[in-house]
């Protein structure tokens, strides 16, 4: 697999801040996989995101020490909230969407085209011609998500990206995960959401305090879901499963 | 304040360069003379103009409420304190002069706000974004421009939930001065840190986005420019050349 991402000894410091939001950070990000990062609030997952996708410090100022090799410019990143991270220069979902990629110039089809797919994909193409100011939070999450794979990136960032999302907008956004993968990108997606994302992450990275204390498949890092520990003090054998689904699964098989 | 207003006049209509355009020439002209009668009549002027994009009732209490304490203070300093000829007014002798001054200023203060007010309610901000990006307006510049257009409406909108917010949590924002004043701290506190933290967000969105892209930006739905678009354009070009043409004649009196 191409490595996108490669940190090594990685450490970010906040401007103005005396402690470290990471420390001695070393890991790659592979093309092709979801890669989740979970961690209490302050464990510095979200810094990760911004570090890995280049936006840390060159956006947020701060001291980073260590290696980082990013192998590509084409990063999207999305945040929890989805009210900031709208342009607020459209008056459709349709151009909203269309805003990224008319910003790099593309011809005018080729600009609607990925729109649309994007719209399709995150299945809200029934809202395209909508002002995005009278959208749900959870809908306006959706167009915001489309709104970056319509640029096609090749390392997408999540950072609590279901946040906004009732339970079915969830899984679907996290369903639509691996098969942008499957296209060949890296998703590196950072939740609290442990169940939701041994679903689809195919590595996750736990991280306390600023440092990186566990890094595996999901089945051996997240442990500690609440499915798993009722997994666990019913004696069921390794490995655990994470949530409902695969715990049906196993009572099926 | 006001910003867009949607609506179907023939302003609403036009491209977004012709209300701009026709507004920057009413603030010439207001400006190009230098009796009450013509300055006044550039603010009649200036009225029909917000008439025509029926938005005249909409304008005329905001351009009221920011006049009028400049109106006041006009009078008071031109009215009373400038020199004679006096002019009797019940107890009252205004300076005849000083009438005269702050019946320009106030005139030129209403035409400026009547026409830049009645160019906000009736330009379509995505519209204008589309007609700037048609003309290779670098997207910093349309940015800029636009994101000021719709900084009071976006405020204001903002204000009203940190108010709700802080209600409910037993701010109470009337009784007397002194307790208003006491009130602003619990809401000026939080919209600077909101809006602040909406800056760095935004700036990481827009950036993933291509804001910061180089090379020209496609325009997905340019408005038209019409024929009579652009006869009004040049009409109020060549008005506001004849008009400071005749002021530096010396007939602008």
């Amino acid at each position: 697999m191409t490595a996108l991402v490669t940190l090594e000894r990685v450490g970010f410091r906040y401007p103005g801040s005396a402690r470290p939001a990471l420390r001695d950070v070393s890991v790659t990000i592979d093309a092709g996989t979801v890669t989740g990062v979970t961690g209490l609030v302050g464990s510095g997952a979200s810094t990760l995101l911004l570090v890995a996708g280049g936006f840390a410090p060159r956006l947020t100022g701060g001291a980073l020490t260590g290696t980082r090799h990013l192998a590509t410019e084409r990063v999207g990143i999305v945040f929890a909230t989805p009210w900031t991270q709208l342009t607020g220069l459209a008056s459709t979902v349709l151009g909203e969407v269309a805003f990224g990629p008319a910003s790099l110039g593309r011809p005018r089809e080729a600009v609607l085209a990925a729109a649309e797919r994007a719209l399709r994909d995150l299945g809200v193409a029934h809202l395209a011609e909508r002002d995005p100011a009278t959208l749900s939070g959870g809908e306006l999450q959706r167009v915001v998500v489309a709104s970056v794979l319509a640029m096609a990136p090749d390392l997408l960032v999540l950072d609590d990206p279901a946040a906004e999302l009732d339970p079915a907008g969830a899984d679907g956004l996290y369903a639509l995960l691996p098969s942008v993968a499957a296209r060949g990108a890296a998703v590196l997606v950072a939740t609290p959401d442990t169940e939701r994302l041994a679903r689809v992450a195919d590595r996750v990275l736990a991280l306390e305090d600023g440092r990186l204390v566990r890094a595996g498949p999901a089945t051996a890092v997240l442990d500690d879901t609440d499915v798993a520990r009722i997994a666990r003090a019913a004696g069921c054998p390794a490995p655990l499963p994470l949530d409902v689904a695969a715990a049906l699964g196993r009572i099926a098989r | 304040m006001i910003g867009y207003l949607p609506g179907r006049s023939s302003l609403h209509r036009a491209h977004p360069y012709t209300p701009l355009a026709v507004a920057a020439g009413l603030l010439f002209l207001a400006f190009a003379f230098r009796s009450p009668a013509a300055v006044w009549a550039v603010v009649v002027a200036a009225a029909a103009f917000a008439a025509a994009g029926g938005v005249l009732g909409a304008v005329l209490r905001p351009a009221a409420m920011l006049a009028l304490p400049t109106w006041i203070l006009l009078t008071v300093l031109h009215g009373l304190l400038g020199g004679p000829p006096h002019l009797a007014l019940g107890p009252l002798a205004l300076s005849a002069p000083g009438v005269e001054r702050a019946l320009v200023f106030g005139g030129r203060i209403a035409a400026i706000l009547f026409a830049f007010l009645t160019a906000l309610a009736t330009v379509a901000p995505p519209r204008l974004v589309e007609a700037m990006t048609a003309r290779g307006v670098p997207f910093g510049r349309i940015y800029l421009l636009v994101s000021t257009l719709t900084v009071v409406p976006r405020m204001r909108a903002r204000v009203r939930q940190i108010i709700d917010a802080q209600q409910c949590r037993g701010l109470r924002i009337g009784g007397s001065p002194l307790a208003r004043v006491r009130a602003l701290g619990p809401l000026v506190v939080p919209l600077v840190l909101s809006a602040l933290a909406e800056v760095d967000e935004q700036a990481l969105a827009l950036d993933v986005r291509g804001g910061s892209a180089a090379g020209r930006r496609t325009a997905l739905a340019p408005p038209a420019d019409h024929a009579g678009d652009r006869l009004v354009r040049w009409t109020v070009l060549v008005g506001v050349v004849a008009a400071y043409a005749w002021k530096f004649a010396g007939a602008g009196r």
